[in-house]
């Protein structure tokens, strides 16, 4: 049954997030995503606060709900009191559990996220760790960054760090008991469950375009969701 | 027939104040103008031109002034204390210990300007070249001339409707309806004195709903090249050389948009003033949502305050135009006409 | 500009600081890039101001990152978050000070819902102790660290070795500040100074004799947005929000960019060099790009600190130009050394990017 609008309700961050849009246009005008993306934030409020289930579809499987970087730059701005930032949270959501965001390049990112973030949480016990953080996934770091990770014990210890130890510090190695009420937590919270249809929708997908998904970190399907880019995403300019 | 003459106290010696003061007086009151300022006038003292034909404010005032005679006192310099009535009889307590009693009371307090500065994000007060839509119009009255902060001619003028109106987070939804109009009058004003500048409106909506008002939307776009934007203002930061750079979202072709000008003027909404709060807790005079007074009835009485004796006129029931404002200080005249009537005490003379 | 005018405004943003007693949380891009700027606060806080601070191995990542990245929902996140408000709890703290501004974003963000709809916090309660058995009181006073300096400014100040002036010329150093958006934009009265003219970057600069310039792309977001960087075929969205800043700050020849956000030093540091690398295009003075300093780094800087103590080696834009300005001496050689001066070698020398 499609009651993505009574889903989408049912989500207090779109409570919070809409009310009813006046069209002004104060959230796109500074809007980071609107300024580089095709991107339109009031376009969103007003298409979901029409109600109607064809169009709310139509989003979930779009690139459009993945281009805004949640800076919340609309919350401080609109004269209504919406926060389109969190109508789209609200939609990545439900995009997510209906596993309609594999029809859209930007949306099958969801992947390479979960398996960055979320492994880097549960194994590390914080969202971005040195060790995942190559060169080859992450050029911009530049010569520097190569070195801190060549020398990234003694570097991060003369920091203030207590790398890959117990006790207290920066880039301390997290307890197992500590990891484990993480996991719990994700556990009770259906995160984990989250993570596996991530990963099953994915896989399907995957297999749609040719691709056998597989947990490596090297996984072809992995690697073209991380760099894909159509290069249809930009605004174009008059 | 006649009416005994009774005592009317007016609060606000505005235009609706001025001209209850002159109906009730025509139909045989004796009246007190209690005006908070030194003069009477109100916001019109600060205008310069009346939209939407130019008919110069100043003319209008002086005439409103000259009625003043007969049995309209008019004190000034007047701050009100307190309101009470004992059976019929309202006192109305003001400055140290003053007070003059009256039948009825008449509120025409007329309204405030929206306080600019609580839109952080556009600068005024912070900025060099935001000027208010009160501002510019003094600028107009005393024949200065319009110039940026450092002394030049602005190349662009940029207005900004709706700064305080339909804007829940300044605490204000409702529409106040004459700033549209008075930003194409003012930008016509621009373009007449500063043919060489350029100058563009950010609406949201264009409410030009008074009879003629379309007419200067029209001559705006047709004869002065003015440009409208339809998006509201987001942001206004300041450039180096203390131009603005202006973030609004040029709705109709669909795309943000980045807009340098020499000078913004923010057209101030209409807002409830101190005394409507104190007349609303004080002497339960009832407001509504929007802050202003709520008459007995929105449709068939709209002068009568719920309090028995206590009348309202003017911009205090919401944003008017100086017209319908004098035509509504007019119709609170009859209301409170008749309520004098009706009184018991009373006596009719054949 | 008229600077007056901002400081009015800042007398409706006075926000309440818990002057002691707090329990301190470690920023997940913070530790990994500015390792020494964590080290730097604890110290100052422990060291300098005497102040009770509790550093605890067992707290972890709020999730903030995957939070907006959308891949865990917001019961998640809040039942993590239960989870770091009951070490607190346990450890007899009740002042909560995140490292992150992410993360105080979603604290704040928790702790209104929460007070708003206390059904949802009970739930929350409900499942927290399924998971772990753990139970918590919700802070009594939550800031962020940068808060705190603010908050202590003069104090800091007033045992700082160096000011933020030019030594050779005694000019005041033109600095400009980055707020990040997570800060106030969504609670403006959570932050000092609100979200449009915050104070807490702008005042502690201030107060080490510094010209803070406003630009007008200053509110703008340094272009982190979560997914927009972390996948790689997104950064361009992350790069030209960063230049969008460079171009606007860079007619007033800014000496330093200070900053809030754990993330925004790190974006507004690399992207620098990438501009350099991608359009032969440097900012700053004579190639050598405008140094981004964590508001840590500021106060270690300024209280004397060695440069290499805290962590400035980690950072893309070489800091030594501004190091000379200030009057700091520092031994070029110990850059590269660790605790015990052992060398690790020099990294790779960018191609457009002047090191000195």
């Amino acid at each position: 049954m499609k009651n993505y609008f009574q889903r989408l309700k049912s989500d207090i961050r779109f409570e919070e997030g809409l009310r009813a849009c006046i069209n002004c246009g104060t959230c796109t005008a500074i809007c980071p995503a609107a300024s580089f993306y095709d991107y339109d934030p009031k376009k969103i409020a007003t298409q979901v606060q029409s109600a109607n289930d064809e169009v709310i579809e139509a989003l979930l499987k779009s690139d459009t709900i993945w281009y805004c970087g949640e800076c919340m730059s609309c919350k401080t701005r609109c004269p209504r009191g919406n926060t389109p930032g969190l109508i789209i949270m609200a939609l990545r959501q439900l995009s997510i559990e209906t596993g309609f965001f594999v029809e859209s390049e930007k949306g099958r990112q969801v992947l390479a996220l979960k398996r960055i973030l979320g492994g880097s949480i549960l194994n590390r016990g914080y969202c971005v760790h040195i060790s995942t953080m190559n060169h080859a996934l992450h050029p911009e770091q530049g010569p520097v960054w190569g070195w801190i990770r060549d020398n990234a014990k003694g570097l991060y210890n003369r920091l203030g760090g207590n790398f890959e130890e117990e006790g207290p510090g920066a880039l301390r190695k997290i307890a197992d008991e500590d990891l484990k009420e993480l996991e719990s937590i994700f556990e009770v919270t259906q995160a984990l469950s989250r993570f596996e249809s991530i990963e099953k929708f994915s896989a399907a997908k995957a297999k749609s375009m040719g691709y056998n998904l597989t947990e490596k970190a090297d996984d072809p399907y992995f690697q073209m969701v991380y760099t894909a880019n159509s290069g249809k995403h930009k605004k174009s300019r008059l | 027939m006649r009416a005994l003459k009774k005592e009317v106290v007016i609060i606000g010696g505005g235009p609706a104040g001025l001209e209850a003061a002159d109906s009730l007086n025509k139909l045989g009151h004796a009246v007190t103008i209690l005006e908070k300022e030194e003069r009477p006038g109100g916001k019109l003292s600060n205008w310069h031109k009346l939209f939407p034909d130019n008919v110069s404010a100043d003319g209008i005032l002086k005439q409103m002034i000259q009625k003043i005679s007969g049995d309209i006192h008019l004190i000034t310099n007047a701050k009100i204390r307190k309101i009470s009535h004992e059976g019929k009889k309202y006192s109305v307590w003001f400055n140290e210990g003053q007070c003059i009693q009256a039948e009825a009371v008449l509120v025409a307090v007329g309204f405030d300007l929206f306080n600019a500065s609580l839109k952080e994000e556009y600068g005024y007060g912070i900025y060099d070249n935001v000027i208010t839509s009160a501002e510019l119009e003094s600028m107009f009255v005393n024949q200065k001339s319009l110039v940026t902060a450092t002394g030049k001619t602005p190349g662009r003028v940029a207005f900004i409707h709706c700064v305080g109106s339909r804007d829940e987070k300044a605490g204000f939804r409702h529409c106040s309806s004459m700033c549209c109009v008075t930003g194409v009058k003012q930008a016509i004003e621009i373009k007449k004195r500063l043919p060489g500048t350029d100058v563009m409106m950010f609406y949201m909506d264009l409410r030009m709903h008074g009879r003629f008002y379309e007419d200067l939307y029209l001559e705006a776009q047709e004869k002065h090249h003015i440009q409208f934007i339809r998006g509201r203002l987001s942001e206004s930061s300041e450039n180096p050389d203390s131009s603005l750079l202006l973030k609004a979202d040029d709705t109709l072709a669909g795309s943000p948009i980045k807009v340098r000008a020499d000078m913004m003027v923010l057209l101030l909404g209409f807002v409830p003033t101190d005394f409507h709060k104190k007349m609303g807790e004080e002497f339960g005079v009832e407001i509504g949502s929007d802050g202003f007074f709520s008459p007995c009835d929105s449709h068939l009485d709209t002068n009568s305050a719920k309090t028995t004796g206590i009348f309202v006129a003017g911009a205090c029931t919401g944003a008017k135009s100086l017209e319908y404002t004098l035509a509504d200080a007019r119709s609170a005249s009859l209301k409170i006409h008749e309520f004098l009537l009706r009184s018991p005490s009373s006596n009719i003379l054949n | 500009m008229i600077s007056e005018g901002k400081k009015t405004l800042w007398n409706d943003y006075q926000k309440e600081i818990a002057d002691d007693n707090y329990f301190y949380a470690r920023s997940c891009i913070r530790q990994n890039f500015f390792p020494g700027a964590e080290k730097t606060f604890l110290k100052i806080l422990k060291e300098e101001l005497k102040k009770d601070v509790y550093d605890d191995p067992r707290h972890t990542t709020c999730t903030g990152i995957a939070y907006h990245s959308d891949v865990v929902s917001l019961e998640t996140t809040m039942t993590v978050v239960a989870r770091q408000f009951a070490l607190m709890t346990e450890r007899g703290y009740r002042n909560f000070v995140p490292s992150c501004i992410t993360s105080f974003g979603i604290y704040t963000e928790i702790m209104e819902l929460w007070e708003h709809h206390p059904e949802i916090e009970d739930k929350i309660r409900h499942l927290l102790f399924k998971a772990t058995g753990r139970e918590f009181k919700v802070p009594a006073n939550l800031a962020h660290s940068s808060d705190i300096i603010y908050k202590y400014r003069n104090e800091i100040a007033g045992m700082s070795k160096f000011k933020l002036i030019n030594k050779n010329t005694g000019a005041p150093l033109r600095v400009v500040e980055h707020i990040g958006c997570h800060y106030a934009r969504m609670f403006p009265h959570k932050g000092i100074g609100g979200a449009e003219y915050p104070c807490v970057l702008s005042g502690l600069a201030e107060t080490f004799g510094a010209e803070v310039i406003d630009y007008p792309e200053r509110r703008a977001c340094c272009g982190f947005g979560f997914r927009q960087y972390v996948i790689q075929a997104n950064r361009g969205y992350s790069i030209s929000c960063s230049k969008r800043k460079f171009e606007s700050m860079a007619p007033y020849k800014p000496d330093l960019i200070i900053t809030n956000c754990p993330g925004c030093p790190y974006f507004l540091d690399s992207w620098q060099y990438v501009i350099s690398e991608m359009e032969g295009k440097t900012y700053g003075q004579k190639g050598q790009g405008i140094p981004v300093l964590t508001f840590e780094e500021l106060s270690g800087l300024m209280m004397g600190y060695n440069p290499w103590d805290i962590g400035l080696q980690m950072h893309q834009i070489p800091v030594e130009p501004l190091l000379d300005k200030i009057g700091v001496e520092y031994q070029q050689d110990d850059k590269y050394c660790d605790a015990q001066g052992r060398t690790f070698g020099k990294p790779v020398i960018p191609e457009m990017i002047k090191i000195c």
